[in-house]
């Protein structure tokens, strides 16, 4: 029921979407390709890590108590990105959204210009560039994970984008490269992010150390299946990108646990939600690890030998 | 004090059932809350001239919710509760309190035609204190506890904190107040967590006002 | 619902409470008292309760005597200045000389875990040039023991204390990383660090011990702080790394009985002249204790009051005192500060008060002066502020809450500055007695010329950095001060000094003293890391000492 509802929701947005032309031979009603399947699953990543970037956004910027009307816009991009990318999810077409490119478009935007924001945060600060600064004040890699989930989705749109039949292709390249690319940098960008907090918290847990070393891992593994043939490797790196999706679901039981041995507990909610481990972040490597899954499913298709 | 409240509305008590209280907090401003108003260490006429005496130390004029600062000071001193060291040339904390207090009221008795100390107008017991805190009041009733260290010693030292033990007195200058075990967590000056008070600026009183009364 | 841990002891009956759960205990050994104790420590403070761990680690029966009550910090501290007093040493004492020094939560407490318990936990280190003020910096006295060997035991005591500090130190020979991440720097920090690049110097990140994440050791399971602002008024949270949550834990761990609410009024000795146990008043009745050892520990104070106390026909002067010197030298350390009223909210209430530091003036010998001093960001509670307004303005009336109504705005810096060893700056029994029975002490201090130009001197660069943040209404506070030390001096001569580098005293061999009283010279930090520092080498000298059969 929730499905049929779902495609009701989508209908406007096809209207709204209009003009790319079909392609032929295709229809909505015949099972989905492999292609539009790894394109959804970029539609998903993106998604995954549009929430993450909706709830860490709004409860970080709640934290500093919107003092600027432009904190705001993290909040609106990421749920467009959101509902939009549910509508890619269910979306079997082999033609790019004009919709879905847009928010994608403008939540890489959004985030680019996020990090200009915090940047300036941190470096207005006495300090300037500073451990303290670095580790306190707006978090340079936050804005990033919202130009991720933008950039998944573009890719997951430019994959679609392709013929049913033959090798698909990104701006010219090949798109299971492309995407394994973007993946690998994206997944050691969100690294970083999580081991300056972590070591912030001087990796009093030992369980801080997962997501410092699993993604880097997983990164790897996705350059070496993409540059080289097929076979082991992916598999390899198929059960190592699970692991990290599941390493980002986990993280937010880690991360509740975290907040409950703030002072309090769960019942001092309001201070250690807060000023604890941000319990929506984890999700994000989740999200990376469904773009390399999709990557993983486009080198499937074309197995060089 | 004829200022407009800079933090209209706000009031700590406010915050008693919720984490920035805990237990024993609650029970120790509960019992200082129910200082009773009338001596138990201080003899009666101790008492008039002592709460003369803190009345203008830290005026509260006819201010609806005025704290009985005597009562506290009387509190204080049947606890004992001091620093407990004395200066070499001064008896410890109680002792002090009534020689001083006997002394201050015959010294305005001696400068009034026989009025007591509790008797004189404000201006007039003013006068006095200001007089001790220069150092120009001396003579043989100070001779087991000299004026001026009086003052510095023990009337600047035990009177001002009982009102700053107050949440009178955290409402007024917008002290967060307790906070156990919910402290802070936005720590800069103009970031504030919503259990903090809200400082009215010159003409918001009445917004400032809802605002604190939303705080908790 | 909690005893009141003033009515009775609480650790007795095999065991002791357990500071990080509510209504919970740990096991405790207990000794008879017939029982010849390897050590019985006077006072459970950065001395003594850091001995009493390392010594029952090492094996050695121990007994930790604490005149002070056994909190339990999650239901006996109260959120509020006044009920929080009870953690300060409130007994009587006298002072005179020309600057009599104010005793109580400045440099007193009475507690186990000692005045750590409501201490602000900076901890921080000597300068190495200090070790031997004398040779090489021309003032004070030097130190028997290398600032090598000192800095190599800082950093185990920073390991096991876990402090939060910066990951770089702007001053002195490179240190190990601090274990965990500095605090995060709330306005008064972050002003004070404005004030100093203003004027051009250096300023850091306050090495607190404080948590700044969750305890990962064995010994306890802190949360981190929870940034109350109420370090000084006793750390409901434990987050703070104090002797309470440190080393008692592990003392008890290992075998250690504590003794809470005993007050050691004397040391016996023997007709060997050596010590041989501790009358203590517990329960309403005097007790002995027997001891193979014993161990003062009860800061610059009550330690020169007890070996004074324990005069006998053997030793009619105290004990340990052939050198005249214990109760001399007692130095202090000057605490003035400047402030001023910002235009913008600095709401200095939120977290510790001191979480930015400058130590330029600790460094920087281009002074006519000798010793130094540093400064640190401040957030007095309602009263402390009240106290400043009273103490240093001398306001009162309407005036006096005119001011306070500034409260949020308030911003200011306060100093920790050396003050130079003097020998009629002295502790000595004065002819008053306690509640226990016993003389109490009497302090007499006065400042020297070199401790007046060190103030003067700190005065003015303060109110620089000050004013070049823009604040207003500026004043000083020209007559505090905190931190004591320097009554039982060590020394390699047994004519100038009480105790030797190994802190135990020339005249009585198994008589030791382990905590402040010790410093020849204070330096211009706080103090309560050397002493924890001092008792970390202590204990390994003992080891040594005792292996090679000479304890």
């Amino acid at each position: 029921m929730a499905w049929a509802r779902h495609r009701q929701v989508c209908r406007p947005l096809d209207l709204v979407a209009g003009a790319a032309p079909a392609l032929p031979g295709k229809s909505r009603t015949e099972t989905p390709t492999a292609i539009v399947i790894a394109a959804r699953q970029l539609n998903r990543a993106a998604g995954t890590i549009a929430t993450s970037v909706l709830i860490d956004s709004a409860m970080e910027h709640y934290r500093g108590n919107f003092h600027n009307k432009a904190m705001w816009t993290p909040i609106v991009t990421s749920l467009f990105s959101v509902a939009v990318s549910a509508h890619g999810v269910s979306d079997r077409r082999h033609r790019a959204h004009r919709v879905r490119d847009a928010v994608y478009a403008a939540a890489g935007i959004v985030g680019l210009i996020g990090t200009g924001f915090h940047i300036f945060n941190v470096t207005k600060k006495v300090g300037g560039f500073s451990w303290q600064n670095l580790f306190y004040s707006a978090p340079l890699g936050a804005p990033a994970a919202m130009s991720l989930s933008g950039l998944m989705g573009f890719l997951a749109e430019r994959v679609r984008n392709n013929r049913p039949e033959g090798e698909p292709r990104v701006f010219g390249l090949p798109a299971a490269r492309v995407v394994a690319a973007a993946t690998g940098l994206s997944l050691l960008g969100t690294t970083a992010e999580a081991g300056l907090l972590h070591f912030r918290g001087a990796f009093h847990n030992p369980a801080m150390l997962l997501p410092v070393t699993m993604p880097p891992v997983a990164a790897g593994l996705l350059a070496n299946a993409a540059a080289g043939p097929a076979g082991a490797q992916r598999t390899a790196s198929k059960v190592w990108l699970a692991a990290t999706a599941a390493m980002g679901v986990a993280g937010v039981g880690l991360h509740a646990y975290g907040v409950s041995r703030g002072m309090g507990g769960w019942r001092n909610w309001r201070q250690n939600a807060f000023a604890g481990p941000p319990l929506p972040a984890p999700p994000s490597f989740t999200g990376l690890a469904l773009a390399g899954l999709a990557a993983l499913a486009l080198m499937k298709e074309h197995a060089r030998d | 004090m004829t200022e407009a409240p800079r933090y209209p509305g706000y009031d700590v008590l406010e915050k008693r059932n919720t984490p920035s209280w805990d237990a024993v907090t609650r029970r120790v401003i509960d019992e200082r809350l129910a200082t009773p108003d009338k001596p138990r260490f201080l003899t009666e006429e101790e008492w008039d001239v002592a709460d003369a005496l803190c009345r203008r130390i830290v005026p509260q004029h006819g201010e609806a919710d005025a704290v009985s600062l005597v009562g506290l000071l009387d509190a204080k001193l049947l606890g004992d509760h001091g620093a407990g060291f004395r200066e070499a040339d001064m008896p410890y904390m109680r002792e002090a309190w009534r020689k001083a207090l006997s002394a201050l009221d015959g010294e305005a008795r001696a400068q009034n035609n026989g009025r007591g100390f509790a008797e004189l107008s404000d201006k007039e017991q003013d006068a006095l204190l200001s007089a001790m805190q220069q150092g120009r009041i001396s003579g043989e009733r100070w001779a087991g506890v000299d004026a001026k260290s009086f003052f510095e010693r023990r009337i600047l030292v035990d009177v001002p904190p009982l009102y700053y033990s107050h949440p009178k007195a955290w409402n007024e200058i917008g002290f967060g107040g307790p906070a156990s075990p919910r402290g802070y967590v936005r720590l800069d000056g103009n970031r504030l967590d919503p259990w903090e008070a809200i400082e009215a600026s010159p003409g918001q009183e009445v917004k400032a006002e809802r605002e604190n009364r939303r705080v908790v | 619902m909690s005893s009141d841990p003033f009515a009775a002891p609480r650790a007795r009956g095999g065991r002791a409470p357990d500071v990080f759960r509510r209504g919970a205990w740990v096991p405790m050994r207990e000794y008879r008292e017939s029982d010849k104790v390897d050590f019985a420590i006077v006072g459970t403070g950065a001395g003594g309760g850091t001995l009493a761990a390392l010594l029952a680690e090492q094996g050695f029966s121990v007994i930790g005597f604490d005149a002070g009550a056994y909190f339990r910090p999650l239901e006996d501290f109260a959120s509020d200045e006044t009920e929080q007093n009870k953690l300060y040493w409130n007994d009587a004492r006298v002072v005179d000389g020309p600057n009599p020094i104010q005793m109580g939560g400045k440099n007193s407490g009475k507690a186990v875990g000692g005045s750590t318990v409501h201490y602000a936990m900076v901890s921080l280190r000597f300068r190495p040039e200090w070790f031997k003020s004398r040779t090489t910096l021309g003032y004070g006295a030097d130190w028997p023991i290398s600032w090598q060997e000192m800095w190599h035991y800082y950093g185990k005591a920073e390991r096991q204390i876990n402090i939060s500090g910066p990951l770089t130190y702007p001053w002195g020979p490179k240190r190990p990383r601090y274990p965990y991440r500095a605090h995060e720097l709330n306005d008064a920090g972050k002003l004070l660090a404005k004030g100093c690049e203003a004027i051009g110097i250096k300023w850091t990140e306050t090495p607190l011990a404080t948590l700044s994440a969750p305890h990962a050791g064995p010994e306890g399971r802190s949360p981190p702080c929870a940034y109350r602002g109420f370090c000084r008024f006793g750390c409901t949270t434990n987050a703070k790394r104090s002797a309470l949550t440190v080393w008692i834990p592990r003392a008890l761990a290992a075998g250690a009985e504590i003794r809470d609410l005993a007050m050691v009024g004397r040391i016996e000795t023997d007709g060997g002249g050596r010590a041989s146990g501790v009358h203590y008043h517990r329960e309403g009745a005097w007790r002995f204790q027997r001891a193979r050892n014993v161990v003062v520990a009860g800061y610059a104070i009550e330690t020169p009051r007890l070996l004074l106390a324990s005069a006998n026909q053997q030793f009619p002067d105290g004990l340990a005192n052939s050198s005249g010197l214990v109760g001399k030298n007692l130095m202090t350390q000057s605490n003035q500060a400047f402030w001023g009223r910002m235009d913008e909210p600095v709401r200095w209430y939120k977290a510790p008060p001191s979480l930015a530091i400058t130590e330029h003036w600790n460094y920087d010998d281009n002074k006519d002066f000798h010793g130094g001093y540093c400064w640190m960001g401040q957030g007095p509670l309602p009263i402390e502020w009240a106290s400043v307004q009273t103490g240093s303005r001398g306001l009162w009336g309407d005036r006096l809450r005119e001011a306070m109504l500034d409260y949020n705005h308030m911003i200011g810096v306060k100093m920790v500055g050396e003050m130079l060893p003097n020998e009629k700056n002295r502790v000595t029994l004065a002819d008053d007695f306690d509640q226990y029975g016993l003389r109490v002490a009497r302090i007499t201090y006065e400042w020297g010329d070199n401790d007046k130009a060190l103030i003067a001197h700190a005065i003015k660069q303060m109110g620089r950095s000050i004013e070049a943040i823009g604040a207003k209404d500026m004043f000083a506070q020209d007559n505090d001060t905190n931190h004591l030390g320097g009554t039982a001096r060590m020394g390699d001569d047994k004519r100038t000094s009480v105790v030797d580098a190994d802190c135990r005293s020339w005249d009585i061999p198994n008589l030791w003293v382990c905590d402040g009283s010790v410093f020849p010279t204070v330096g211009g930090v706080n103090p309560a890391l050397t002493i924890q520092t001092i008792a970390l080498r202590t204990a390994d000298r003992i080891r040594k000492l005792s292996t090679a059969g000479a304890l």
